[in-house]
Parts: C-alpha cells; sequence; structure tokens
C-alpha cells in the first residue's frame, strides 16, 4: 500500500511507501497514531501544522459488506482535540481497492484559493477549482462527475467549509446519483476550507482487487460475517434498519425520555408520533420515494432512504434518527417534510446536522426565532450560505451560539454539540459524552439499546459498560465497518482476527485485536493530554446536573470520580 | 383498570397496534405479550411507564407498556 502526500503550500502531490509503524494500522487508529507522531498536540487547528487525513479502514476494498466507510481525520478546531468522523459513499471502498492507505493534507494555500485534489489510478495532481468556490455539496458534485466522469467519487466541502465555519463537515458522494453521505463531525469540513482544498476526486478504479494473504480464510469468514448480519434480527431484511432506517428508534428514544426536545429542555417531544420512523416508511413509500437503499457498495443492512415531496420529487436522502431528532424534536418541528428541507439545506451547506440543530436551539431558546416555525428558521439556516453575521453564528455551532446570543444552556461537551440522546435519561451516553476523546459523539460508544443489565437512569454500571462500547466502536471505526455492522462481530471477535489475517496474514489473535482496539483510545487521550486537555473539559454542562430532565425528572448525577477513572483498566 | 399497550416497527402486523387491557391485577410483561400475541423472541425493547423493562417485569394496572422490536442507536 502507499501513502498519498499532498502539500497545499507548494501545491505538490507525492506517492511514498507505508511506514512500517503504520503498516497494520487504517482509519481511526491510523489518524490517532499519526496525529499523535506527526503534529504538535497543541497546534492551531486552522494552522498550517495540522494535517487532514483520509483513509479507509483495514477492511477496505475487500469486499466485506457493510466496511466501505471513509474515515476522516484531524485536530479538531472544535474540540481543540483529536477528531475522527466518517461516512458511508463509495471513496472508503475505492480507496482500499486502490492500495492508498491514507490521503495526508498538510500545510495550506498560500492565497486563499481553491484546489482540487484529482487522484487516477497511480497518478495525482492539484487542479485549481477557484470556479467551484461558493458552490454547494450537492452542485460541486454535479459538476464534478459531470466534467470527470460519473461514476468518480467526490469528496467536497460546501459554504460553510469554505467560510471556515466550526460546523462544516465533509461530503462524499455514492454509487451512481447518491450524494450527502457526511463525515460530518468535528469541523472537520473547515479544516478541508483552510487548506484550500475544495474536493477530492478519485476516478473508479478498474479490475483493481485486494491482494489476499489466505484467500480462502477470507472468503469463509466474510461469507460468515455477512450470513450473521443478514439472520441478524436487527439487521436483515426483516430487521428495524432496513424497514425503518435509524429512524426506527425515534419512538424508543421518545419513550425513554431522551428524545432531544425544546433545547434538550424535556426529553418527550409531543408530536413524535409524526416523526417516527414507521410513519417517515409510509409517507416515503405512499410518495413512491426509496426505502432500503445502500449507502456503501454491497451493504445487507440497506437502511438509507429517498424522500420525496409529495409531487415525487426527491427532497433529501437519507433522513436520519440524529437530523430528525436535533433539526426536528429539538426544534419542535413535527413534521418531516419540514426536517427533509432543513436535512437538504445542511447537507448542501456541508453542515454536521447536530451541530447545527442544537445551535438553531439556542437560537431558538434566545428568542431570534420561534421553536416550530419552520420558515422563520430555514430562512435564519439560509444565512449561513450567504455568510452573514448571523450565519457564521449558526454555522460555527453550539458553543458559539451560546456565547453570542447569552445562552447558558448549550448541550455541548469538549465544545462539541451532543447528538440526539439526553444524558440525563441516558446516563451510559453520557458518560460516553464526557470521557470520550471526540467529545460529546455517539458513535464513540453508544449505550442505547444495552439490554436492562444496566439501567439507564441509574449510575451502577454506566463506566464499565461505557468503556467497553468505546473499545469497541475503536475497533469499528478503524476496520471501516458501519456501527450497525457491530453484532457479529462483538458476538465472535474471532470473525474479525479471520478476516483480518485473510487480508493481510498478520496472524493476529483475539488479544492482539483488543491491543489494537485499546491502543486507539490510548494514543488519543495521549494526544487530548498534549493538546492540554484536562478532565474539567469534558465536564457534561453544569445544568444538565441541576435541571431535571422530563419526563423522569433526572439530572446526570454520574460522578466526576466515575467519570475520571473510566480508562483506568483500558 | 386497564393498561396501556403500544406495538412498534415489524411488530405492529402481529397483533393491534394501540389497546387497552383489561386488568384485575398486576401481571408479568411475559403475560402481556402472550396474551396479545407476541413472542418473547421477537421483542428486543420493552418500557414499562418510560423506563425500560424486561419480560419479568410486574405491569400495575394503569401502567403504560411499550413492546419494540430489536433495534440498535446510531
Amino acid at each position: 500500500m502507499k501513502l498519498l502526500r499532498v502539500n497545499m503550500s507548494q501545491l505538490q502531490a507525492r506517492w511514498e511507501p507505508v511506514p512500517s509503524s503504520y503498516e497494520q494500522l487504517g482509519g481511526r487508529a491510523l489518524i490517532a497514531k499519526m496525529l499523535l507522531d506527526e503534529i504538535p498536540p497543541a497546534c492551531d487547528a486552522l494552522g498550517p501544522h495540522n494535517k487532514l487525513i483520509f483513509t479507509p479502514g483495514l477492511l477496505g476494498g475487500a469486499g466485506v459488506t457493510t466496511a466501505g466507510r471513509l474515515s476522516v481525520g484531524s485536530k479538531s478546531p472544535l474540540t481543540g482535540g483529536i477528531k475522527e468522523t466518517n461516512a458511508g459513499g463509495t471513496a472508503g471502498d475505492t480507496l482500499g481497492k486502490l492500495g492508498i492507505k491514507a490521503i495526508v493534507v498538510e500545510e495550506q494555500v498560500k492565497q486563499g484559493a481553491f484546489y482540487l485534489l484529482h487522484i487516477t489510478g497511480d497518478s495525482a495532481e492539484l487542479l485549481p477549482a477557484d470556479d467551484l468556490r461558493g458552490l454547494g455539496t450537492y452542485a460541486t458534485s454535479d459538476r464534478l462527475q459531470e466534467r470527470l466522469g460519473a461514476d468518480c467519487t467526490v469528496i467536497s466541502i460546501g459554504q460553510a467549509g469554505e467560510f471556515l465555519m466550526l460546523g462544516a463537515g465533509i461530503c462524499t458522494t455514492g454509487e451512481r446519483d447518491q450524494r450527502s453521505n457526511h463525515a460530518a463531525r468535528g469541523g472537520l469540513g473547515a479544516v478541508m476550507g483552510n487548506k484550500g482544498l475544495k474536493a477530492i476526486v478519485i476516478d473508479k478504479p478498474v479490475g483493481k482487487t485486494i491482494p489476499f494473504a489466505d484467500a480462502e480464510l477470507f472468503r469463509k469468514t466474510a461469507r460468515a460475517y455477512a450470513q450473521q448480519m443478514i439472520n441478524d434480527p436487527k439487521l436483515g431484511t426483516q430487521g428495524s434498519q432496513h424497514l425503518y432506517g435509524t429512524a426506527s428508534i425515534v419512538a424508543a428514544v421518545n419513550e425513554m425520555g431522551s428524545l432531544p426536545t425544546r433545547n434538550f429542555s424535556s426529553g418527550n417531544f409531543q408530536q413524535s408520533t409524526e416523526l417516527r420512523g414507521e410513519h417517515l416508511r409510509e409517507l416515503i413509500l405512499t410518495r413512491e420515494g426509496k426505502i432500503g437503499t445502500r449507502c456503501m457498495p454491497g451493504c445487507v443492512i440497506a437502511c438509507r432512504n429517498q424522500c420525496v415531496d409529495d409531487t415525487g420529487m426527491p427532497i433529501v436522502g437519507t433522513m436520519q434518527f440524529e437530523t430528525i431528532a436535533l433539526v426536528g424534536s429539538n426544534l419542535e418541528i413535527g413534521n418531516l417534510d419540514d426536517v427533509a428541507r432543513l436535512n437538504y439545506m445542511c447537507n448542501d451547506f456541508g453542515l454536521d446536522t447536530i451541530e447545527t440543530g442544537a445551535a438553531l436551539g439556542i437560537a431558538c431558546e434566545a428568542g431570534l426565532v420561534r421553536f416550530g416555525n419552520t420558515e422563520d428558521i430555514l430562512s435564519l439556516l439560509s444565512q449561513v450560505g450567504e455568510g452573514t453575521v448571523l450565519g457564521r453564528v449558526i454555522g460555527n455551532g453550539a458553543v458559539v451560539a451560546g456565547r453570542v446570543l447569552g445562552i447558558r444552556r448549550v448541550p455541548a461537551v469538549l465544545g462539541q454539540a451532543m447528538p440526539g440522546y439526553d444524558p440525563r435519561s441516558l446516563k451510559g451516553n453520557g458518560v460516553t459524552y464526557a470521557t470520550s476523546p471526540q467529545g460529546a459523539d455517539h458513535t464513540a460508544g453508544n449505550a442505547f439499546g444495552a439490554r436492562k443489565e444496566v439501567n439507564p437512569l441509574g449510575i451502577t454500571g454506566q463506566k464499565e459498560l461505557s468503556l467497553k462500547l468505546q473499545i469497541i466502536a475503536a475497533m469499528l471505526d478503524s476496520t471501516g465497518l458501519c456501527l450497525f455492522a457491530r453484532p457479529p462481530v462483538i458476538a465472535d471477535p474471532q470473525l474479525m482476527v479471520d478476516m483480518l489475517n485473510g487480508i493481510y496474514g498478520w496472524g493476529w489473535t483475539k488479544d492482539d485485536l483488543n491491543r489494537f482496539n485499546r491502543d486507539v483510545l490510548r494514543n488519543e487521550l495521549e494526544f487530548n493530554r498534549r493538546a492540554g486537555i484536562t478532565p474539567a473539559d469534558y465536564r457534561i454542562p453544569e445544568y444538565m446536573r441541576e435541571e431535571p430532565l422530563a419526563p423522569h425528572n433526572t439530572v446526570f448525577d454520574v460522578p466526576d470520580s466515575e467519570l475520571d477513572t473510566v480508562f483506568e483498566t483500558l | 383498570m386497564s393498561v396501556e399497550v403500544e406495538v412498534f416497527g415489524q411488530l405492529s402486523p402481529l397483533t393491534e397496534r394501540h389497546q387497552f387491557l383489561r386488568l384485575k391485577r398486576p401481571v408479568l410483561v411475559r403475560e402481556v405479550a402472550n396474551r396479545i400475541g407476541l413472542k418473547p423472541e421477537e421483542v428486543g425493547l420493552i418500557t414499562v411507564d418510560g423506563v425500560q423493562g424486561d419480560m419479568e417485569d410486574t405491569v400495575e394496572p394503569g401502567c403504560r407498556l411499550c413492546f419494540f422490536p430489536y433495534m440498535s442507536g446510531g
């Protein structure tokens, strides 16, 4: 495999062999090690010393179902710490097939120009892209696919990234006309914009396959893994994920009193029936939209959807739980069409819907716009694309919005907005938010759905549960697996060991895999420590420890002493 | 006294989606599931008055009981 180093100051792209210290790493694991080794952790996230890394997981390109995610990593301008955020689409699979371990973007352009990185087989070049300036992610993808081929993969930023907004994410395309897979979190779109990189285009690899150390072991294990996914009651063709998408959990999260509502002031939303996955499915099928489509080639879960309006015209694809929670119930918007319109606008500007939904909730609480008034909220959101002062306040996320608008109730940890689970009634997630080196991030260790052995409203066992989930998440994010693909590898980690040994011939054992997973977290924690982040920076906001959340009237009461010892046994 | 029962997702076609069952005494969740025709192995998540529970929990008259299929967050 090889690394592609792209120097934005000298406008050069050069290939280099993968150093031995990176050989057995991919995705989040590679990002953690590379950032720790190669950048000063205390550097300015929007300065020349930060690096932006695009990398497939260790399974990328091998044809394992649901394992083609693209990891993007950098020091986060939002959290000030390390960040890995990942997305579906075709980029992860494509990079894996091309034998590209990572694209490492270094330095930054000198005069505020924008460039496009075009990768074709073994060549890579930077091309001027000022004609793309000011375009949203949809138009950017369309224009580049018209110019360079309909089947190429486009990774791009929208206006939010160009304006260096801290809520900016990075968008990737998928198969055919699929758009809007977002590596959304942590403001990494701003890092890409700051480097002067508007887009990366990767031509579709033709006839490329990766070499296998033990093809028979790999095939046998990958097949067994796929079959277990198909047989899983959550994931197969009769499972919730496929039938209702990630929105399948809206009703359950609401019932458990954890659905962010009215800027995280309640855990129940009265109009939640209008936002449920069941309603979403019915609405889409009635209008002849699409349900059960894929974000990655060969995924057997297929949880994507294509929302259409009442005339059958596409609004957005895909609409997911986190977006429904943050720009739906959190803003007291109880109408999926309205959520879809907000979702589309966020996607086009290249904004994280979680960060932006939280910022808009704060704007509502401040009286800038009214809760539940979609037109006013859309109007405010549209200012992000125009780069007005108010638009920049929203586009810079929850913490900035809270400071500018004088709102103390800011649902954020380590500078990053909380996703769609209020930690006062799902305390396992609260522990993850308050300890993960990634900040408030549900994908770092999501306790929703953990069975009754750990009471979501209690304190007991949350610390151990969160650590276990964070270690599993590190494995998923480092191998390119989707979060939803975890049941088979949790039940039998040997599956993962055998797939990796089948590809690489490393002769790993389950102990090696366990060490690998834990090293990801160790490196990330060390990076954050060197960046100057202290335990106090990770705390759940004070108001969530004092202000009871309806309907269970609970506060987040896991003691700091518990939080500070989560990684004691790492 | 009755207990309010709601089922979600792919459990919905298996029984009435939203119903009120008359109870003379507290019963186990498992008994309610049997009464409405749900097999325990089809149920992934249970809440009793919004609190996550299981088949062996007791349901009192006046409770709200929800059955969800297997699902995962993300």
